[in-house]
């Protein structure tokens, strides 16, 4: 108890950086060293990486933290609950973020206006791990629209250009109509239960008598559509081709490495927490997202021209994956009881990892993009064909993040889409999991198919006129990219402690349901 | 207060939300769609107050999430009113039709 106030570290960390940049912006015009705001940002993201190792080995010990803002206790009051899977997807957020302003402080050099740039990304952040370590829906809620407000504007930030607005707006109406369905779900869940602690309904659920037994149906219905808007599940993902590529690049790498997967996030954590899914069947209706998502996307992704557009199709191919995986846990749960725990796990296990994966690649391929966007001034596939071959640091790294998502072995993303295949197979008399899994294979090669075509555009083609005078980007752009790159081929080699680390996300995931 | 009057208020929620997505769907207007975005947001406020007839114990945490979704409403439709000075200056026009470049 006396140690939980540590959770609050990084969310404050991130704030109060996010409130100070303007500060050191003029303090920075004083001193005549633009730079320092920069520089601030990423010592931000450095320390609220730092206070997670904490707290990681704080959950480590204790299992979960509970805080809550005194002297309300729980289930009243403000409570953070913070446990194995929230560490890991904190850890996750912050990460990239580090990436993303180091990558930004070239590639947004020639932009003003960079303290609220920094401001926001910090803000953005901030959000995302609030939104990880809420111990109550209101909590998440409220960090879920200091999220979206802070995307929302970063979308706009080249607000000078017509296609940004268009995009933003489309954003806003879509995500707030999301978050407000999900709050209507969270209202109807408060009059029926009269708490929104997340542990307390957990205890609450199971034995509550309803008026109508199909209420809590629609709670989740609404809430798997609320939060999907975000998660950009098929047939909610509209805003997502036109908001990626409008962002700038390390803004486009935040929003589809980590903001979509916090709509993943929430609805797992809402879903398995407090919806037992040996109770409540959601599990088909997730596996059926999650095919509609795979299909549709990967049709959508092929019929691209533009670099970034492809790309953001391609992250809502990788959301149906995830997805499918919870599906299938969640659907063998309620199928075979306490017994399809372990098909359960390693499904889950597979779709945590996928989170991973898919931030590391997709961050690494936006981060990239936005180094060939860089030097080619076009974002058309056909004219930025050779450019790997101009920009042989960038084209190697943005090679291999291809690979990772097609899922090419050794590296990471070939590990994670294996273990949600194999428990989709674990029981061959199942008919409609084998028929849904063949499905997810199918669309594995189709889409693997595109990756490499991409690939081959891109690095073995003979370079086109734009692409003739490229050369490779600044070093601190291609740092981060590279490193990457690093993360998954070491991460493909030696997946052992990453896996371990998802397997106990799993657990306290599933950790009510025991085992 | 009773059972009716709750069904009255929730009927009322259901209403509402069921007005704001048909303002989004079919109005033309930005100013509008903000508007009618604010309609959804009145219509959840509402849904929070409706339980709390049927339980007084409900009362005081409602009122604190209703308060602050207020907030949030206010930031929302403030930051969407940004966007529609600056489609205002791009396209001198505040029709959805004119903002047309992007594939919905």
């Amino acid at each position: 108890m006396s140690q939980s106030w540590i959770v609050l570290q990084p969310i404050a960390i991130l704030f109060i950086g996010s409130l100070l940049i303007p500060l050191i912006e003029s303090f920075g015009k004083a001193l005549k060293f633009e730079k320092i705001r920069d520089t601030f940002a990423i010592i931000i993201f450095g320390l609220s990486l730092y206070s997670l190792l904490g707290i990681y080995e704080e959950v480590q010990r204790q299992g979960q933290i509970t805080y809550f803002l005194s002297p309300y206790e729980p289930p009243v009051g403000v409570t953070f609950t913070v446990d194995q899977f929230s560490v890991f997807m904190a850890f996750l957020f912050c990460l990239l973020g580090l990436f993303v302003s180091i990558y930004s402080v070239k590639y947004m050099e020639d932009d003003t206006g960079l303290d609220k740039y920094y401001s926001l990304l910090m803000a953005l952040v901030a959000g995302l791990v609030g939104i990880s370590f809420a111990g109550d829906l209101f909590n998440l809620f409220i960090f879920w629209e200091a999220m979206s407000l802070a995307s929302y504007a970063l979308v706009a930030f080249k607000k000078y250009r017509w296609e940004p607005i268009e995009a933003s707006f489309k954003y806003l109406v879509m995500s707030t109509i999301g978050s407000l369905t999900a709050l209507y779900a969270m209202s109807i869940l408060y009059g029926l239960t009269g708490t929104l602690n997340i542990s307390e309904l957990a205890i609450i659920i199971p034995t509550l008598k309803t008026p109508l037994p199909q209420m809590p149906y629609l709670v989740i219905v609404a809430m798997i559509a609320g939060f999907g808007v975000t998660a950009s599940i098929v047939p909610f993902h509209f805003w997502l081709p036109d908001a990626h590529p409008a962002a700038p690049s390390g803004i486009s790498a935040m929003l589809s490495g980590v903001v979509i997967k916090a709509g993943v996030y929430a609805i797992a954590r809402i879903l398995f927490t407090i919806f037992n899914p040996i109770a409540f069947d959601f599990g088909t209706t997730l596996v059926l997202f999650g095919i509609i998502t795979l299909s549709v996307a990967n049709f959508m992704a092929l019929l691209q021209r533009d670099i970034k557009r492809l790309l953001a199709f391609s992250s809502i191919v990788n959301i149906g994956y995830i997805i499918f995986g919870f599906g299938i846990g969640a659907y063998a749960l309620n199928v075979y009881g306490i017994g399809g725990y372990s098909i359960a796990t390693l499904a889950i296990m597979g779709a945590i990892f996928h989170i991973f994966n898919h931030a590391i690649g997709k961050g690494l391929l936006f981060l990239g993009a936005g180094c060939f966007i860089h030097e080619a001034r076009t974002r058309d596939l056909l004219d930025l064909e050779g450019a790997g071959k101009k920009m042989p640091w960038t084209g190697t790294s943005f090679s291999l993040g291809l690979l990772t998502l097609a899922g090419v072995p050794p590296l990471s993303g070939f590990w994670s889409k294996l273990f949600i295949i194999l428990a989709g197979y674990t029981k061959p008399d199942n008919t409609f999991m084998v028929i849904t899994t063949s499905l997810v294979v199918l669309n594995a090669i189709f889409a693997a198919a595109y990756y490499l075509w991409l690939m081959q555009r891109l690095m073995l083609r003979t370079p086109k006129p734009k692409v003739e005078k490229a050369h490779e980007v600044p070093i601190l752009m291609v740092l981060p990219v590279f490193t990457l790159g690093l993360i998954t081929v070491i991460l493909g080699l030696w997946p052992f402690e990453i896996i371990g680390f998802a397997e106990v996300a799993t657990r306290s995931l599933l950790g009510l349901i025991g085992g | 207060m009773s059972t009716p009057d709750f069904m009255l208020y929730a009927m009322t929620a259901i209403l509402l939300y069921i007005i704001g997505l048909y303002g989004i769907a079919v109005r033309r207007n930005m100013v509008r769609t903000i508007v009618s975005l604010e309609i959804i947001t009145a219509s959840v406020n509402l849904n929070f107050l409706a339980f709390t007839i049927l339980d007084k114990n409900l009362l005081p945490l409602a009122q604190y999430f209703v308060a602050i979704s207020i907030v949030l409403g206010a930031a929302v439709a403030s930051l969407a009113l940004m966007i529609v000075i600056q489609a205002y200056r791009h396209y001198g026009s505040v029709d959805l039709k004119k903002l047309s470049k992007l594939r919905w």
